[in-house]
This record gives C-alpha cells, structure tokens and sequence, in this order.
C-alpha cells in the first residue's frame, strides 16, 4: 500500500514542477501529499512539498517578513500531520519497547542458539570464563544442529509428516463444520442462548489442561468419541446408520473415512469453539434486508447461501482457517511440539531451537500457500 | 421465475380480501393440479413446495443435530461431575454408569488440602485479573494508535503484531525464560548490586509482558481492538477535539466508555487464556503455584499424598476428576454469569471486521 502511495506522489511531481507558481499545481501538490500523509516528511525535498510549504503553511513566509516574535510562536507550534504522527507512535509506544524487548530479542537469541552449541554458564563458570553474569553461551557450529535434525534424530522428521498430514486435512473438516454449526446457531429457535452457551463451553475448557486429563481419563476406561453413543445406545451406532442409508461398504475407503470422522466428533467439536464463535459473528454481519430481497426474488437457501452468505463471510473464512492452522501446529498435544519441549527440558536448548526454527519455517510456507489459494476465493468488499 | 412471482403477487395485492385467500395453495393441491401447470408454474409451485416441506423438515434435523452435539460437549462435564463424586471402587464397577451408588465428596476436601487449594486459587485469581488489566489496557492502547493514527512505518510495524500472533511461543519462550532468570535493565542492576534480579516463580514474569502488550496472545488482542476502533465513528472524536481534548483524553473519556462492552469481551477471553495456560506458566512457575499447573501431576499428588508412594495414575481418577471440577468451577461460575458477552457481545468486540 504505501508503496502504491510512493509511486501516485512521484507521478505527480514532474506535473508540478512544470508549473510551481500556478494555483492548480498548489492544488495537485496539496492533493498529493493528503493522499499519501505518510511520505510526507520524506519528500520535503521534492517540488511537491515545497509548493505545499510555500501556499499551505506560513511558516517560511513569516520567515522573510523577519518578524522574529511572531516567527517564533509559528515554529515552535508543530504541523497537525506531523503531531498526529507523533501522537500515534505516543499510543504505540509501549508496545513497540516491549516487542523489541521481549518479543524480537528472543526471536534473535532463539535463532542464534539454534545455530550454536549452547552451554549453560552459572555464576562461578561465567565469571571464570571472563563473563559478567550468568546465562547461556553460544558458539557457532555451521548448522549441525540442522543437519542433525533431518539426518540423525529418527523420530523428527517422521512426526513432521505425519503432523502436517493430520492437521491440513482437520483444519478443513473444522472450518465446514464449524461454518454449519455457526449457521445453525444463528437462525431463530426456541433455546437459541443455552445452545449457544454450550456450544461455546469448548472456548473455555479446550484451552486449558483439563480436557487432556479428562479425555485421558475416559480413554484409559474405554469410552472416548463415537464409542460414547454405542457406550450410550449400546450399538455400533454409526455403521447402523450408515447401512440404513445404504452408503455402507460402497467403497471401503469412503467407510473408512466415514468411521474416522464420526470417532473423532469428540475432538472436532472441541476444537472448533472459537470458530464457531468467530464465523457466528460474521453473519451476524450480514444485513436482514440481503434476506429479506432473497426472499422476495425466490432465492433457495442454497443459492442465498452461495451467493451472499459466501462472499460476506470469505474473509472470515481466510483468518479462521489461518487460526486454526497456527492453532492445531502451536499446540502442546502435537508430537513435534512435544518432541522440541523434551529434547529443550534435556537441556538441548540449540537443538530444540533449531527444530523449532524448522517446524516454524514449513508452518509459514503451508500457511502462505494456504492463504494464496484461499485468497482466490475471497471478496472483499471494498475493492 | 421472479417475474412469475411478481405478477402473482401483484394480482394477489390488487384485491387483497378476496385473492389473498384464493392464492394460498396448499401442498395437496399443489400435487394434485402438477399436471396442469405451465412450466413456469411448475418452477413456481416446485419451489414453494420445497420451501414449505424444507420450513417442516430442517427444524426437527437441527434439533436432533444440536441436541447430538450439545451431549458430545457435556459428555466430559457429566463424566467428570459424575466420577468426581464416587469411592474410587466404583469406578470399576460396571454396573454403576452416572449416577455414584455412594456419594463421596471426600474426594473434594482430599485435593483441597493436597494441592493447598486456597493459596493456589487466591493466587491465580490475582495472578489472572491483574495480568488481564494490564493486557487489556496496553492492547487497548496499541490497537487506537493502529486503528486512528497515520505514522511511518504503520504497515510494517502491524505486520510485527500478526507475526506475534503467527510465532508460536514456543520459539520464544527460552530465551524469555533467560532473560526474566537473570533480569537486568541495561546491564545497570549488575553495575550497582553485582547481581542480576530473578523473577521466576513470581508473578512479574506474567505481568512485564501484559504491561508491554506482549502477554499471552497479545497480537491478537491488539488486532481486535484495531478493528474495533475501526469501526466507531470518527465524529466521535472530532466532537472531543473540537473541545480542546488532546488525543489521549480524548481516547479515555470517548472512546473508552464506548468501547465498554467490547474491553469486557476481550477481558474475559483474557482471563480464561490465562486460566488455562499451562505451556508458559510451566516454564515460569516451577512451584506449580497456579491450578492449570496443579492438574496434570494431582494423581502423583494425590498417590504421595495418601499412600506416601508414586502409585498408578488409574487409581487416583476420582481425585484427579475432582481436582479437574475444582479447577474449571470459577470459570464455570463467571461464564454462567457473563454468557451473554460471549454469545451476544462477540461482534461488539470487533471479531466481525
């Protein structure tokens, strides 16, 4: 974006300098620099900004008029642009001192240990050594811990696959899920708010460490997923069901899926919470009157949901896919995520950086690639 | 097809008394005459055929739907409410499924004594609530100066806020960890005393991040706020402007008091992440000083507690149910009093944008 704004200002200036004194030009700099405020500092050189100095601000004027006292009340006062300017670094200020302090600084030190042997240093040794206090000591050692990663550990490589060969897929089935969940929950129905309250209690306990134990629990007694209904009903429920509607053994494969997904309705529903939370806020957002002219024109839900739901909620659908794919790799019940914890609590701080510097690097290209096919499909609105 | 409809409809309004009875069609009828209609009536008479069988249809499928679905989500809850309350030996017993024979709340007063449950409580509690402040004001903050000021670098500074929603804090947290162990503000605590300050296991450790809007998903509180000041008016503040407010005034006694309801949204959602944090705190805290800490290690807890030995984690399960239920109450409790900010209030918070 703001490269855009660098380019329309630079398309300008030649136009202004064929004919500085002439008020339209005083009008086209003027523009220039109200639609890009924000490389307006930066081109106080260019005939733009002096054309707009000269006409819109008085401060070089009173210069040559030589009337000190006054000269001095006008510059000590600070253009409006530029005190919005400073006021909105004020408001971010804090925020940047401790990303720089707390976030970008760890950032480096964690890619330095991961390109380092590290030790650990107490006082007595850190002093020894000629360092002023204790910490960790880094010393290069050309990617070995890299190398090491992909040619020596035998279980990182194999639970990198396997857990961007789980989570792709989940994230999909999660995000139609959680849409139909959030397009239910926002239609008019008698018990609409207790439905959505315990739709909504996954937000809160998914987060935490009960649910592992719980389902942990449960597990260790036989009962977890879809064996819950058989436990319940005391019968393969889904197979039943599935035979009942004569989709059963068509292709094995299909089954197989089927009986997958209805055994982990557990996890899907737990997972999703936040995205139902997120896309039920977007349709909210959808105007009644969209309804009501679909309605009058013979729309089917189908087609409404196409053609206007679709497109008002795609943006939506793009960070919630995103969320949930940061979501499902960043948490701790991923065995890589496990493996790098281990091998960090082992002491093996280099190591456990660098695999996290991997799994960090392949998030960020299956993200990118995500959101360059999925961006294919978004409207947005303003454009 | 819409035209068809207009004009029926248009004939229908012309008289209304008398043709807005003739018009009602009901299904039967629309079987029965099939034959006889033109295929424009047809497409017509299909669709409404199908809305009026879909109005009957699609309420019982969701009804059935949600209720399967809501039983999937309090299975657990039941299961864990249940198991809480029962001698350890029924839980093997097959005949008992929800409802514990004898009912046990020793179980309850056992964990509460073996994990000092006040002590810990109290402490997460403040932990939780000062934290969340302190968060909630400094994303506050950072996200009016993203949403209302234009400066250099805005892009490239918003940019660092999604990349801090993207880093998983695994990456970081080591070297926080080293940097919050031997505390230092610019090698100046080490000049003076000859030592560096550390914080772990006190709860500065949470708190320097949320004062600097870097506490758990920091990012992402900043990126609501943004699009939520986004979204009020810009009259607003000119109004304050106008009366000689500066910027910061003008964000406290304007937009704040707007923004109420979404800093409340934010807040709780703050305070159940803090709640449930078990990664960081770990890291943190090795004194298991808040109750997600407490959770996962309670059946050794509890085994050493009673036996005096590191028993079989199966043997303690009512104890760690328990422990879960007590651990998960005070979350429970404010989200039976403040559901309707999670379920109503979510797209005041700015989510929507």
């Amino acid at each position: 974006m703001s490269k855009n704004k660098k380019e329309t200002s630079s398309e300008n200036t030649p136009k202004v300098e064929e004919a500085v004194k002439t008020e339209e030009a005083v009008n086209a700099a003027e523009q220039a620099v109200q639609e890009a405020p924000v490389v307006k500092r930066s081109a106080h050189n260019t005939a733009a900004a002096a054309a707009f100095n000269a006409a819109g601000e008085d401060v070089d004027v009173r210069r040559q008029k030589g009337e000190k006292r006054e000269r001095k009340i006008k510059t000590n006062k600070i253009p409006y642009e530029r005190k919005k300017h400073l006021y909105g670094y004020g408001f971010i200020a804090l925020w940047l001192i401790g990303s720089l302090w707390l976030f970008i600084t760890p950032v480096i030190t964690s890619l330095v240990y991961s390109l380092s042997d590290t030790t650990l240093m107490d006082k007595a040794d850190a002093l020894a050594a000629g360092y002023t206090s204790a910490g960790i000591r880094t010393e290069w050692n050309n990617f070995a811990h890299y190398i090491k990663a992909f040619a020596g550990d035998p279980d990182f490589p194999r639970q990198l696959v396997e857990s961007i060969g789980e989570i792709i897929p989940q994230a999909f089935v999660i995000m139609i899920f959680s849409l139909f969940i959030a397009i239910m929950l926002n239609q008019k129905f008698r018990g609409r708010t207790l439905a959505r309250a315990i739709f909504f209690l996954p937000v809160l306990i998914a987060t935490g460490p009960i649910i592992t134990v719980i389902n942990g629990d449960m597990a260790s007694q036989g009962i977890s997923g879809a064996t819950q209904f058989s436990a319940l009903f005391k019968t393969d429920l889904v197979s039943e069901l599935m035979e009942f509607v004569g989709i059963y053994n068509i292709n094995p494969k299909f089954t197989e899926f089927i009986e997958d997904l209805t055994a982990n309705i557990l996890n899907l529903v737990w997972n999703s919470g936040i995205q139902i939370l997120i896309f039920l806020s977007a349709l909210q957002n959808i105007p009644p009157s969209a309804k009501e002219a679909a309605n009058m024109e013979g729309a089917t839900a189908w087609e409404f949901f196409w053609k206007i739901t679709f497109p008002i909620i795609s943006p939506m659908i793009l960070a919630n896919l995103v969320y949930t794919i940061i979501d499902a790799f960043v948490s701790t019940d991923n065995d890589v995520m496990t493996h790098v914890l281990k091998s960090s609590q082992l002491g093996e701080y280099g190591y456990s950086a660098a695999m996290a510097w991997i799994y960090f690097a392949i998030i960020g290209a299956i993200l990118g690639i995500v959101v360059l096919i999925v961006n294919k499909f978004v409207f947005y609105e303003n454009e | 097809m819409s035209e068809k409809i207009i004009t029926n409809t248009s004939a229908a309004d012309s008289e209304p008394s008398k043709d807005k009875k003739h018009y009602r069609v009901t299904n039967w009828s629309i079987i029965k005459n099939y034959v006889h209609y033109t295929p424009e009536e047809r497409k017509h008479y299909t669709y409404i055929f199908w809305r009026r069988v879909g109005g009957w249809i699609w309420p019982i499928f969701r009804g059935v739907l949600i209720f399967g679905l809501a039983f999937v989500i309090l299975y657990p809850i039941m299961y864990m409410i249940s198991a809480s309350l029962r001698p350890q030996a029924e839980m093997q017993d097959p005949s008992v499924m929800w409802i514990p024979k004898n009912v046990r709340l020793q179980n309850f007063k056992d964990v509460w004594e073996a994990i000092n449950y006040p002590d810990v409580l109290w402490n997460t509690i403040q932990l939780n609530i000062v934290a969340s402040v302190l968060q909630v004001a400094s994303c506050a903050i950072t996200g009016y100066g993203f949403a209302r000021f234009q400066f250099k670098g805005k892009k490239l500074l918003f940019a660092l806020v999604l990349l801090q929603i993207i880093v998983p804090p695994q990456i970081i947290i080591l070297p926080q960890f080293n940097l919050f162990r031997n505390f230092d503000i610019f090698g100046l605590l080490n000049a003076v005393t000859g030592s560096t300050v550390s914080f772990i296991n006190t709860n500065f450790t949470m708190y320097i991040p949320a004062i600097f809007g870097n506490g758990i998903r920091g990012g992402l509180f900043i990126y609501l706020f943004r699009q939520f000041f986004r979204g009020l008016p810009k009259e607003l503040e000119d109004a304050a402007y106008l009366d000689g407010c500066g910027p910061f005034k003008t964000f406290i006694s304007v937009m704040v008091p707007n923004a109420a309801s979404s800093f409340l949204t934010v807040f709780i959602f703050s305070i159940v992440w803090y709640w449930n944090d078990y990664f960081i705190s770990s890291m943190f805290f090795t004194n298991s000083q808040t109750i997600s800490l407490n959770i996962l290690g309670l059946a050794n807890t509890m085994s050493l507690k009673l036996t005096g030995l590191t028993g079989n984690a199966v043997d303690y399960m009512v104890w760690v149910e328990a422990g879960c239920l007590m651990a998960i109450a005070p979350i429970l409790i404010m989200y039976i009093f403040l559901q309707k900010y999670f379920t109503e209030g979510i797209e005041r918070a700015g989510l929507a944008n």
